[in-house]
């Protein structure tokens, strides 16, 4: 296997890793299905293109269609305060089809031509797909940094409390509007950065690069992975994006199979492969324990003597 | 701080993986080793660029040829189908026929699921990959305008052979173009509606996509230019998705039009044909060779009698080349051939042609495909290639009469068909 | 022209109906957006297409393809559904994923049997096109509305008349309760699948018909039109989606006929249905007065 192809495949992988770490924030975290990402992968995309091919600054850029996609996030959320679960994923989808029609309309997208970008200088070395995997795998890892951080704070706690009961967690005095609209616009703005890497790795893009399908990719990347937890969505969107490649084996019935695993992957761990509940993650976490003896906390001493206790 | 550890463990991993990877292969390295302007590392050796007329050319004992279509995409699966039968029929005959001065020649052949993530990742493979002559592009606009760039920068020749958009060959010097870009097509269109059709008042219904907007565009600027007294009396864009074209026909009838110009693929181009005479609008309808294909006879039965099409295959030419591919492509198969096979097959004819006389190394062919001159192919007569690698080669109209495609006419005129004119 | 493009917009809207009236009944009991739903349409499509010209038959294509592609349903339910969904707390969207595993299966599976290329119907009407003044009216259209007609009316028999009906509407309003109070929810399920995916197969036959062409890719734009239309009609409500689908089409065909709106019409079913959802976050018809 050629290491071309190997980064290739790589620096995709990554891309679509940051995007399914966006989406988890919004559904896994704060518990909103949400089924338009790639709307907001598409306007990251786009922003990050038409600047850099006006000559703009390629970091600049990326941080520009991070911003406008978290605007438009921002938007997204103050919309999802008022529909509930299945129709706010239903109207995602709908904002999804939305952005792609304006995509292939507008002048300043390219319109059905879409558009061709040069492959940025950064630090006076021309990007390839290694670069690009490097610089995502910086990305991604920064993002699990402050993703860690966060969960641990009192965001983390109140969007968890939101997923498991709005309702009680209003009661509490928790402002869940804030919240909920503060995840969607931090899971777009990621997903708008994803966006910029991704127009720039390819050279090209047009509006059916972010369709529905993509959308629905991101979707299964969590789900397969586990939903809620930062290594499910890293895992599970390297294994869909390099399934295509794995499977070339199987030749014309690739797709097929394609299909076969996405069901029985969910039907028989439908809390996601690695997921907090999932068989193969507590026995991994059992075989780790047993190398690793666990130092208990004291939050883990307290939960022992209250088990103990009935 | 477990979990963010554990995390930065597994990318570590994964970044050791990768860099064992890039420790084996030498050649390979997409990274700065790749040089960025092609004409420096694919000088041709001396004598090799005098094409055609010095000895052959030693060629390796297996020639093979990377191509990619979209065989898996359910919405493409039947272009890919085609496309990817053409290849595989016309390696089978080369070999057959002797192979190319004895060398056999060995198709490697991908399928992109019209992604163009996938097809990304199959250029970078074919590109680096030393044992592969020249690439063939069987696929779509999308995948085909991602890939060019990355054959360009690996010094791999790349022919596309149907893909649309306007700039694929804009890649640079090794990527060549085998079909008419929308514009070329479109315009031959717009001089056939007012100079023979004698049409006034037309109504455009086209796909919305590069392959619409191109034809479109290109067709309303030659009528402006040349033909005023013919007035664009509807026009309407449909998705490519979008299967109920009843509301627009009816919509194109009223507005008074003597012509309906479908900028459409088949599926779309047949519904038009079925409601226009399923209405009993009694309207001509001009079409594309998006239009080009038996299953558009097939859907539309007996309404597309009288359907103009402007395409690059000519069914009534006596040329040896297209009448035994016909006649191939239905034996092998079992059904007839469509444009989009006929392209691939062409696509694979010049690559032939330019490895008998060039050999394999990536700047021979292109001088020898770059001075290529009236090549009979299966689309006709192969005029040159212009400047930026597309084909220049007439266009051909075809009427359908009694459910089959017949010649109906030719636009030939060398200011219109060739592409660098736009 | 106007009578013409509204007779149009209705044999469109009564076929989204039709179309998303499986997804509907299997919304109504298992709270699921079943993409695969639109592989049953597909699947139903290219079965009708076989037993019509093996048998000469569209009635026999339409009673078999549709009892065939319904007792696939039920297969579906118990081996992959109802499995997923007995795990506690499962999103909406967990279960929707198996579906798009499933529809991506069956396009494929499509492809690889039935080959790439279209299948033409050519299904020979006994009746003439219908002319009045400029108005015009196809023998397809006719059995478009006659068929979405005589299939609403079987199921709001099935529904509202019988036992099993009695089992479903009760399992419709609350599992729980309907449970405790010893309905067999399971066989409500059952009724579901059968109903949602032999209505779907119905819908592809109808669809393959009018248009003359069916294709593998036939069941990729209602794999998500039909979750808007279901949408729009309130989620689980069969004659919410009947009006939904009238409303869809009309709104399809009036905005791309007579305005200039800059998009295409897939995505004004989702303009529509988000403009209605801001007016009236339940649906046009919410969940209490169902039929």
């Amino acid at each position: 296997m050629s290491s071309a192809y190997l980064y290739s495949i790589l620096a995709t992988a990554t891309i679509f890793t940051l995007l399914a770490l966006a989406l988890n924030i919004i559904t896994g975290y704060a518990g909103q299905a949400m089924m338009g990402i790639a709307a907001f992968f598409g306007i990251g995309a786009y922003t990050a293109a038409i600047i850099t091919t006006n000559g703009g600054n390629f970091l600049l850029a990326l941080l520009a269609g991070m911003l406008v996609s978290g605007i438009f996030g921002a938007v997204l959320g103050v919309i999802s305060l008022r529909l509930q679960a299945d129709f706010l994923a239903i109207t995602t989808i709908g904002i999804n089809f939305v952005m792609v029609a304006l995509f292939n309309r507008l002048k300043i997208t390219g319109g059905t031509l879409g558009l061709t970008i040069k492959k940025p200088v950064l630090f006076g070395v021309k990007m390839n797909n290694t670069y690009f995997f490097y610089m995502t795998v910086i990305l991604i890892v920064v993002l699990c940094l402050l993703l860690g951080k966060m969960r641990r704070s009192w965001f983390g706690m109140a969007l968890a409390s939101i997923n498991n009961d709005p309702g009680a967690a209003r009661s509490f005095g928790i402002n869940v509007s804030r919240y909920q609209i503060l995840a969607f616009t931090i899971g777009t703005a990621v997903a708008g950065l994803a966006g910029g890497v991704y127009a720039h790795r390819m050279g090209f893009i047009s509006s059916s690069d972010f369709a529905f399908v993509v959308s629905i990719q991101a979707v299964s990347m969590v789900v397969i992975g586990g939903l809620g937890t930062l290594r499910g969505p890293i895992f599970g969107a390297l294994l869909i994006t390099s399934l295509p490649e794995i499977l070339r084996f199987a030749d014309d019935y690739r797709e097929l199979v394609y299909g076969l695993l996405l069901v029985l992957m969910v039907r028989f761990m439908p809390e996601g492969l690695i997921g907090d509940d999932s068989p193969v993650w507590s026995a991994l976490m059992k075989l780790w324990r047993k190398f690793v003896p666990k130092k208990k906390t004291r939050a883990d001493l307290i939960a022992e003597s209250v088990e103990g206790g009935r | 701080m477990k979990k963010v550890l554990a995390l930065v463990l597994t990318l570590m991993m994964a970044l050791s993986l990768v860099a064992c990877g890039g420790n084996g292969s030498t050649g390979g390295d997409a990274g700065t080793a790749a040089p960025s302007s092609p004409s420096t590392t694919t000088t041709a050796p001396s004598g090799g660029d005098t094409s055609g007329n010095s000895a052959a050319p030693a060629l390796p004992e297996t020639i093979k040829i990377g191509f990619f279509a979209p065989v898996s995409a359910a919405a493409a699966s039947a272009d890919g189908a085609s496309a990817i039968n053409s290849a595989k029929l016309a390696v089978k005959l080369v070999n057959e026929n002797g192979g190319i001065n004895g060398s056999k020649v060995e198709l490697v052949d991908f399928d992109d699921g019209l992604d163009t993530t996938q097809a990304a990742n199959i250029a970078e493979k074919l590109a680096y990959d030393d044992s592969i002559a020249a690439v063939v592009s069987g696929s779509y606009s999308g995948p085909t305008k991602v890939a060019a760039p990355i054959f360009q920068d690996a010094g791999k020749l790349m022919v596309s052979a149907y893909a649309v958009h306007p700039d694929v060959t804009g890649a640079g010097d090794l990527i060549f173009s085998q079909s008419f870009p929308g514009a070329v097509q479109a315009t031959g269109a717009a001089v056939f509606t007012a100079e023979q059709l004698k049409a006034t008042k037309v109504a455009i219904i086209y796909v919305d996509l590069d392959f619409g907007t191109t034809q479109v565009n290109a067709f309303k600027a030659k009528l402006a230019k040349d033909y005023p007294d013919v007035h664009v009396v509807f026009e309407q864009g449909v998705a490519i998705s979008d299967s109920d074209l009843t509301s627009v026909v009816t919509a194109a009838a009223a507005s008074g039009a003597d012509l309906i110009y479908s900028v459409n693929y088949y599926e779309q181009a047949a519904e038009v044909l079925r409601q226009v005479g399923l209405q009993g609008l009694n309207i001509p309808v001009l079409g594309t060779e998006g239009a080009d294909s038996w299953m558009l006879l097939d859907i539309a039965g007996e309404y597309a009698n009288g359907l103009y099409i402007t395409t690059n295959m000519n069914r009534d030419d006596q040329n040896e080349q297209t009448q035994a591919y016909i006649k191939n492509y239905r034996e092998e198969y079992g059904i007839q051939p469509d444009m989009v096979g006929a392209s691939v097959y062409d696509a694979f004819q010049v690559l032939f042609e330019a490895i008998k006389n060039a050999g394999t190394d990536s700047a021979a062919m292109r001088d020898y495909i770059s001075g290529m001159k009236n090549f009979d192919t299966v689309t006709g007569t192969l005029l040159y290639y212009n400047a930026e690698g597309s084909a220049v080669k007439p266009i051909q109209v075809q009427l359908v009469t009694n459910g089959e495609y017949h010649y109906a006419g030719i636009v030939d005129d060398a200011q219109i068909i060739d592409p660098a004119n736009y | 022209m106007f009578l013409q493009q509204l007779i149009n917009a209705l044999t469109i809207g009564s076929l989204y109906a039709l179309t998303a009236m499986g997804a509907t009944l299997i919304y109504g009991i298992l709270g699921i957006l079943d993409i695969a739903n639109a592989g049953a349409y597909l699947v139903g499509a290219y079965l009708g297409w076989y037993i019509y010209y093996g048998t000469g038959s569209i009635v026999l294509a339409f009673l078999l393809s549709m009892l065939a592609v319904g007792l696939l349903g039920i297969l579906l339910q118990r081996a992959v559904y109802s499995p997923i969904l007995a795990k506690p707390h499962t999103l909406s969207i967990i279960p929707l994923v198996a579906a798009v595993g499933l529809f991506t299966m069956s396009s494929d599976a499509v492809r690889l049997i039935c080959g790439p290329n279209s299948k033409a119907y050519n299904l020979k009407f006994p009746v003439e096109t219908l002319r009045v003044g400029n108005v015009v009216i196809l023998p397809a259209w006719l059995m478009i509305f006659a068929l979405t007609a005589v299939l609403l009316v079987i199921l709001w028999f099935i529904l509202n008349k019988t036992k099993l009906g009695l089992a479903w509407r009760a399992t419709a309003g609350d599992a729980e309760i309907a449970r405790v109070c010893g309905v067999n929810t399971d066989t409500a399920m059952a009724l579901s699948y059968i109903l949602g995916y032999g209505f779907a197969a119905a819908a592809g036959i109808m669809t393959g018909i009018l248009y003359n062409s069916i294709t593998p890719a036939l069941g990729e734009v209602p794999s998500y039109k039909m979750l808007a239309i279901i949408v729009l009609g309130g989620l689980g409500n069969p004659m919410g989606t009947v009006v939904a689908g009238l409303i869809i089409g009309i709104a399809e065909v009036f905005l791309s006929v007579y305005t200039a709106i800059p998009i295409p019409k897939d995505a004004i079913a989702f303009v529509v249905l988000i403009i209605m959802l801001l007016v009236k976050p339940d649906g046009i018809m919410s969940r209490k007065n169902k039929v």
